[in-house]
């Protein structure tokens, strides 16, 4: 697999977890990732929405739980660590939504400087979905 | 295997994934052809991921061995 292009909705932590990691694993073994993260999830890019990231529903209580089994699994338990770190393999692109941008309060002043930028949707989609080897949405 | 001479070892007990597998590729990136890493893991996902990514990524696995939930893999690096 040369290439992989995940969309990401969803930005309670728990949730956000599994779409980075895969990145991280395919990235580190050369695949080039890109990542859009739309609705809520898009919050994610700016420094102060990872860091506000949360478990929600049914599972919030365990969040202190959860977050000791990311370290234990050698993980960063800040996302924005885990940004960085899969933006350091160098295969990585991290877009913004620009619907999710306008409505959720993400511009170029505060998205994150790993973010390669925020962008349409519909170039995402036929420019990176469509021609990746692997699609996923989270 | 203790006839297989290792030239580097990569000790990922304790983690999960994505990060044995993480380790692992950044580990084989440093070693030359030829060069064989032994990898040791607690991962029971390893048991499927690295003969898998051996296979993808045209390394030769040269023995697995588990003896009390630790996993002990030797690759050849081919490539």
């Amino acid at each position: 697999m040369k290439t992989m292009a995940i969309v990401i909705r969803d930005d309670a932590y728990d949730k956000i977890l599994t779409p980075l990691a895969f990145a991280y694993l395919t990235a580190s073994e050369g695949t080039q990732v890109d990542l859009l993260f739309v609705n809520w999830a898009v919050k994610a890019l700016t420094a102060e929405g990872a860091a506000k990231l949360r478990m929600d529903g049914l599972h919030a209580a365990e969040e202190p739980m959860v977050r000791a089994g990311v370290a234990k699994a050698g993980l960063p338990t800040e996302i924005y660590d885990v940004i960085k770190a899969l933006k350091a393999t160098g295969c990585v692109n991290f877009y913004a939504c620009s619907l999710a941008g306008a409505i959720f309060g993400v511009n170029e002043s505060n998205l994150i400087p790993e973010a390669t930028g925020i962008v349409g949707a519909a170039w995402f989609l036929n420019e990176k979905a469509v021609k990746a080897d692997h699609c996923q949405y989270f | 295997m203790n006839d297989i001479k290792t030239t580097a070892t990569l000790d990922t007990s304790g983690k999960c994934c994505p990060m044995p597998m993480v380790e692992t590729n950044k580990a084989i990136k440093g070693l030359a052809l030829g060069d064989i890493l032994e990898i040791i893991a607690t991962d029971v996902g390893t048991r499927t991921d690295i003969p898998s990514w051996c296979e993808r990524t045209g390394q030769t696995l040269l023995s697995m061995t588990e003896e009390n939930q630790v996993l002990h893999y030797y690759v050849r690096k081919e490539r």
